[in-house]
Formats: C-alpha cells, structure tokens, sequence
C-alpha cells in the first residue's frame, strides 16, 4: 500500500511525463472509442452485438446508421403520424420484415433522402408511405443533415466520426438508454420510435393546440405554392417509376378537424386540396402504387378524444389504419376517386359549419 | 475558432506546432513568423472572415503609424501622430463596440429618431485595440523601437491572446519572438504548457459551461416572469454566475497561457486568487492583471496617479473604473458596474480602516461585493437588474430554487435522473439539489485550492498528476459535442 502510495506521488522528469501524458490520453481516448464502436448506439458500424436487442428512440440520430446496417426488405415511411404503427404487424400481414424510416414533418424531399439511402442498400419489397398533405406543400429541398443530424450520420468516412466516438452524450445518455431498452424491451421491433407513452390523449388536451379565431382570414392565392406541389408530386412520381419492383402502400393520414378548421380560419385549406386533387390522379397511373385515404373519415377526425393535439392520433388510430389497408378497405381506385375527393370537401364543409362548434363555441 | 472545440485540438493546434517548429529549421526566422501570422488569421477569421479585414487593416495602418513615429522628428509631429493613431483605434473601437450605444441613447435622450443597423461587434477587438495603443503610446514616449512588419504582426495576431487576452505587450512578446533558444521545444516547456492547457480547457469545459446552464436559466427568466425569483435562488444564481466567470475567463488565460508556452512564449498572468482577495484594490490586482495594469499605466498615471494630492488621485481612480467598466461592454449596466467598483477603491482609499479586520472576514466581504455587483454585469439592462435586486431582498420563498436545480441536467447525471423519474420520483427534486450542492461544493474547493501553474509544479509530474490530466483532458474532449463561447470575446 505504501509502495502503490510511493510510487504515485514520485516525481517524473518532465520528457517521461510528456511520454507518459500522451499515452494516458491516448489510452482513455481509445477505451472510450472502443466502447462507442461496440455498442454503437446510432449504428453507425454495425447491427447489434452482444446480443442486444434493435432499439430505435432517437429518430434524429439513428436513421441513418439503421438504414445502412440493419437488415430489412420493406420500410415504413412517414413523419410523426405514422411513427407509432406496429410494424411487426406489417411483417405479419405482408410477409416482410420493415424498418421504420421517419423524419420529423416529414418533407417529401427528406423522406426520398431517406429512401434512396435504403435504396442503395436494399431491395425493397413494400413501401408503406404516410403521406401528409402538409408534406406536400413544403419545401422542395433536403435539409439533412441539420442541426439535430449531423453530417458524420449520413457518411461513411471515418474520420468525420470524431464527435460520435468521443461525445459524452452519446457514452453517459444514449448508451445507458439503449442499454436499458434493449433489457426491458421498451422502442425494440414494432415499438420503434413510438412516442405515445405517458401522452394524454383526450379532447381536452387536444383543445389546449388550437385557440379558434373569431374571425376566418381570406382564403389566401395557392399560386406561388402550386410550383413546389408539383415539384413534390413530380418527385413521388419519380421515385415510384424508377423502382417498379417495389410496392407501395401510399396512405393519408387522419388529421383532426381541428387541423382542417386551422385551415379554414388562416386561409391555406385551399392547398391542400390543389395537392389532394393532383397527386391521387397522379399516383393512380402507376401500377405498383396502392393508395389509401383516411382523411375523411369522420368518426374518426371529429372525435377528438382520439388526439393530442391538431394533427396527431393515438397509436389505436395507427393500429386501425394498418388492418383497413391489410384488408383493402379505404381504398381509392379510379372508380371511386371524385367520391373521395368530393367527399373531403363535403367533410371540410361540414367541420368548419358545423363539426367544430360541437367543441368550439 | 474556439480553444474548446475538436478541430482546434485535433487539427489547428498540431498544425501549428509542427509548422512553427518545422520552419525554425531556416536560418531565416521570417518563414516561421510568417506561419504563424497565416495560422492566427485563420484562427480569428474562421467564423467569419470579413473580421480578416478589421484586423489586417488596423495592424496595417498601425505599422504606418509606427513608421511615421521614425520619420518625424519633433514633438509636435510626434503629437499629431500619437493623436491621429488614437483617434483611429479608438474610433474602430467606438464604430464597432459602442456606435449602437451611442445612437440608442441620443435617441432616447435628445428625442431624435435616428435609424442605424445594428453593427456586429468583431471578436476581441477591445484586446486589440488596447494592445496596439499601448504599443503607439510606448512609440511616442521612444520606449518601442520600430519593428518590422511581420514581427509586429506576430505581436498582434498571436492567436492564443489575439480574442480574449491576456493584453500582452511588445516589450513582453517581441523580445521572447527573436530569442533564439525559443527555436526549439523544450520538453519541460512543453509540458508545462499542455497541462496549463488542459487544467484551463477542464474549468471552461467541466465548470463554466456546467455553471451557465442553471445561470442562464435564471437570467432568461426574470424577463419573463420576474416575480418566480426569490431570495435564496437569487444569492445562489449570482453565486453561479461569479463562479462561471471565474471559470470561464480564467480558463480560457489558462488556456492561452498553455498554449503559447507549447510554442516557447511566456504570456503575463491574467489571474492570480482574485476571490481571495481581501479589498476592492486588492481585487483588481488579481483580476484581469492585465487589463489593470493597461489602464494604471495608459490612463490613470498620465492623468497624475496620486502624485497631485488625495482628491486627484481618488479622481483618477474614479475615471479609471469608469473606463474599465465601459470596456467591458456598451451598457449602462457596465457603467454602473464601474462606478460601483471605483466608488468602492475611492473609499477605501480614503478611509484605510476598511481594509483592516480579519482576513477571512475581509474576503468574504470583498467577495460579496463583487458578486452583488455582478448582477449588473449579467442582466442585459439596469431594469433587469433593478428588479433582480429587489427580488433578491424580498423576504419569501416562491419554491423556484427547485425548478433552478432542475436545470442541471447534464449527462453526468442523466442515467440517476432517468432511473428516478421511473421508480423514484419522490426523490428527484432531492436529487437535483444534491447534484447542485456537489457543484458548488466543487467550484469553490477550485476557488479556494492552489492556483493551476502551483499544482502543476508540484503535483503533475507524478503518477496520479498524469493520470489525473489525462482524465481531465479525455473528460473535457468529449465534452466537445456541445460547443459554447467565452464570455469574454464581447469584451
């Protein structure tokens, strides 16, 4: 004890220290890349190991290392609305094994980043796309990597990894997280992403997202946006044409009617319909396309203990939207197109008339 | 470029070293000068390299100025350029740092309307500046030779003072710049230097910025809601925000210190215990030395000093903390702050019985009084503060001191808090004031232990000093991922 004591506290000339300095330094460093590179918490190298289960809870960060590295043949696409499907539910119904691709807002130009990533690395048998209307009205162009994914995520240099092998966040909060997901199975398989827990899902709370102006403002011009809807549907459409192997399941999502009153009273309903009434023609032309649309249905949208707040639904909505689609119903087909379309406008009609004062006086 | 950040340490730094080094290998030292010139303007300008301009065009005109000190050969001439070099110092000072200032409060007090953009202010300028006047000064006095472009160059772009200090001056690098056995590293030097720089880089990195978060909670706040600050959250967060200055300041002089001892350069020390000092004087002969030391020498001993008598010298004093607040920043709040500092050093002047006592008591005190005035030096207007110094003696308890130690969120403690909020949450507010408790703890046994350079002559070439470096430094490193900024480059 007093020798360890003794040879602690012995004075080094200072050209052994430098040495010894940079060792120590270089040993710590090492160790902790070590840990970082096997436990992998973004798999940026590689599936699990050491027998650890798949957990995915940091959309932001994960996507693009469980693109490259996790196996899968199907994906689920979407933004917030679709991230508490089940997917192993699709895996059952389909026969396929499906990795949740989501990207919060859920652009139509960051979601085909995320698709030609998978792309590269797959052959895709499904696609099962949520497709929001909003997305479809947004910007054209790619915003990774951003502030919350950097660039290291999206390339496979290694020496851009530096800040994932030596980041305190990723050893002291995202290892321990997914350490102790993986043992109590909590965000592994269809559980993905899922947000849900502990969310409070009831019209009360739905009601705290939206104050309903007493005034509507005019419906404002669609024609600056009408260029980047089409650019959007022209980028839809490439996608589905270059890879006709693929099947897609292109689903909308239920919004409430809170969300289409929002509309009406800021004057930008008008949009969403010009992008509703061209991609569902568009998207009807392709032969590997199947299209499903939820928006209208109005037990579900004006009920509003089925939300949290404008637009997002609780996981027995997701749940209902993946066995109506296994079971072809809510389908849209040529023949029923103008009904469907015809019929969100008679739904919009009767929200912003009479559906929301049920809530709202 | 930041000290504390990955591409500094891993890439910019080794560089540097390797060029500065490898280039004395020429017989002719200007290759290396000229390096090392190229590797600072890189450092300032690689936020924003319009900076590049301000500052390549006042070493510029400073050299023509210095030049022109040659050329004239009365004193009358020597006068007129002292004074045009002062006005355009003092004038890019004015422009950039104080402009905005001086419009908003014409505005407010002459009732004009007058619109200006808002002028971003360029880092380090105040350091700059200060050092280039001093070295116009020490021209006109005939106390500086005319130095070459480069080696004066070198003098003000030295990247480890060139944003935040120390204010070095020429007599100090130029001399260290030319000698010869500065060629070559010396392993004593260098380590030296490294552990300087990692103990500066573990109080920025593992203190200052940990500090900040529960300061910065504060401050956000009371423009909200300034009635949730009572009195206990109040004494802590200006505590804090002592403590983080401390830290963050003396880190960052640490840090520069170490740096240019790694490249052979002895900078003045900028900190010496300041919160062990036991007067308001005292407390500015170990606070910011250099800074003090640039106005005893460039204001206050040319107005007279205290060679004129009682009332000029407390005069003097006065004039100086008002344009040493002032420098700090251009806000009332900064004026104040120096008013309230002179108005003290002006009494204790007059009245030395202040600085007698016990001198445990005379800290504290001392203490007390720079931490109450800090409040000034935080709040963003003499409003916040006003209101920040009511709340703080309003007898109550509002029950924020809680919410204040939720803030200290850090990965650090993440996995107890996670844990907690599942099974325990009873004790997570319990938890939090611990963690609080411990950082306090910490950062005063910091303030009240060995100063860095003592401990690193004494304990860093053993063992445990080693390993305990090598783990501050690793613990620092990844500590990198969130980037933050000294608070002294708005100075």
């Amino acid at each position: 004890m007093k020798e360890s004591a003794k040879t602690q506290n012995k004075i080094w000339g200072k050209h052994k220290a430098l040495k010894g300095l940079a060792i120590a330094v270089a040993a710590e460093l090492l160790l902790l890349a070590a840990v970082v590179f096997v436990l992998d918490p973004f798999y940026q190298y590689h599936a699990p190991w050491l027998g650890l289960q798949q957990t995915l809870f940091d959309r932001e960060t994960q996507m693009a290392g469980s693109i490259r590295n996790l196996s899968y043949d199907s994906v689920l696409l979407g933004s917030s609305m679709v991230e508490n499907c089940d997917s192993t539910y699709l895996d059952a119904r389909y026969n396929c094994h499906t990795l949740k691709i989501i990207k919060a807002s859920g652009s139509v130009a960051d979601l085909l980043y995320y698709l030609g990533l998978a792309h590269n690395e797959q052959e895709l048998t499904y696609i099962f796309w949520g497709l929001d209307l909003s997305a479809l009205t947004a910007s054209n162009a790619v915003t990774l990597p951003d502030v919350y994914s950097p660039s290291y995520l999206f390339t496979e240099m290694p020496f851009d990894d530096l800040p994932y092998l030596f980041n305190k966040d990723v050893l002291l909060e995202k290892i321990p997280l997914m350490l102790a997901y993986s043992y109590t199975g909590i965000n592994t398989g269809g559980a993905a992403y899922d947000w849900s827990d502990g969310k409070n899902f009831s019209a009360a709370k739905a009601m705290e997202d939206y104050q309903k102006p007493e005034e509507p403002l005019p419906e404002q011009p669609i024609a600056d946006k009408i260029p980047v809807i089409e650019e959007n549907i022209r980028m839809v459409l490439e996608e589905i044409s270059t890879h006709p192997e693929t099947n897609y399941r292109i689903f909308f999502p239920p919004y409430s009617m809170m969300m289409w009153d929002y509309r009406y009273t800021s004057g930008t309903a008008e949009e969403l319909f010009y992008a509703l009434e061209q991609i569902l023609p568009a998207l009807l032309t392709c032969e590997n396309v199947e299209v499903y649309y939820f928006q209208s249905d109005v037990d579900i949208i004006c009920n509003l203990d089925n939300y949290m707040d404008k637009n997002h639904y609780s996981p027995s909505i997701n749940q209902y939207m993946l066995e109506c689609m296994a079971a072809g119903e809510y389908r849209v087909t040529e023949e029923n197109m103008d009904e469907v379309l015809s019929g969100m406008r008679e739904v919009y009609e009767y929200i912003i008339t009479e559906g929301i004062y049920k809530y709202y006086d | 470029m930041l000290f504390n950040s990955v591409i500094f340490i891993l890439l910019f730094l080794p560089l540097s070293l390797i060029g500065w080094y490898g280039l004395q290998r020429f017989t002719d030292p200007r290759y290396a000068r000229l390096f090392l010139v190229g590797m600072s303007l890189w450092f300032y300008g690689y936020y924003n390299p319009w900076y590049l301009a301000l500052l390549g065009g006042s070493v510029l005109c400073n050299q023509c100025f210095s030049k022109l000190f040659t050329c004239c050969s009365t004193r009358t001439g020597r006068r007129w350029v002292l004074g045009t070099g002062l006005v355009f110092n003092l004038g890019l000072l004015f422009y950039f740092k104080y402009f905005n200032f001086f419009i908003n409060n014409c505005n407010f007090f002459l009732h004009t309307d007058l619109q200006v953009e808002k002028i971003a202010l360029p880092l380090g300028i105040s350091f700059f500046t200060f050092q280039q006047v001093s070295f116009l000064v020490d021209r006109y006095r005939e106390d500086a030779p005319c130095y070459g472009f480069l080696e004066y160059a070198c003098f003000v772009t030295y990247f480890p003072q060139l944003v935040a200090g120390p204010i070095v001056l020429h007599s100090e690098f130029i001399p260290q710049l030319r000698e010869r056995k500065n060629r070559t590293p010396y392993a004593e030097q260098f380590f030296d230097g490294a552990a300087l720089f990692i103990l500066g880089l573990g109080k920025k990195v593992l203190l200052a910025d940990v500090l900040a978060i529960m300061v910065n909670t504060v401050f956000d706040d009371i423009a909200i809601i300034p009635y949730y600050l009572d009195a206990p959250t109040g004494i802590l967060a200006i505590l804090f925000y002592m403590l983080e200055l401390y830290f963050d300041f003396s880190g960052y002089c640490d840090m520069a210190r170490g740096i240019a001892a790694m490249f052979g350069f002895i900078l003045p020390v900028n900190f010496h215990s300041p919160l062990k000092a036991e007067s308001v004087q005292d407390f500015w002969r170990r606070w910011h030395i250099t800074l003090s030391r640039f106005l005893t020498t460039y204001i206050y001993i040319p107005l007279g000093g205290n060679r004129k008598g009682k009332f000029f010298q407390c005069l003097n004093l006065f004039i100086v903390f008002i344009a040493s607040g002032f420098w700090h920043g251009a806000n009332w709040t900064f004026v104040v702050f120096g008013i309230l500092h002179g108005t003290a050093i002006v009494l204790e002047a007059l009245f030395p019985i202040l600085q007698k006592g016990p001198r445990h008591l005379k800290q504290f005190i001392t203490m007390l009084f720079f931490m109450m005035t800090l409040i000034l030096f935080r709040s963003d207007s003499l409003t916040t503060a006003f209101i920040y110094f009511r709340r703080m003696f309003t007898v109550g308890w509002s029950g924020y001191l809680t919410r204040f130690a939720t803030h200290l969120q850090i990965p650090e403690n993440y996995a107890v808090i996670k844990l907690l909020q599942l099974r325990f949450p009873q004790y997570l507010t319990p938890f939090y004031l611990i963690c609080m408790g411990i950082l306090l703890f910490v950062a005063l046994l910091f303030i009240r232990g060995r100063e860095a350079e003592e401990w690193i002559r004494e304990k860093a070439c053993t063992l445990r000093g080693i390993l305990c470096l090598a783990t501050v430094f690793t613990w620092s490193f990844i500590s990198l991922s969130q980037v933050s900024t000294f608070l002294y480059f708005n100075f």
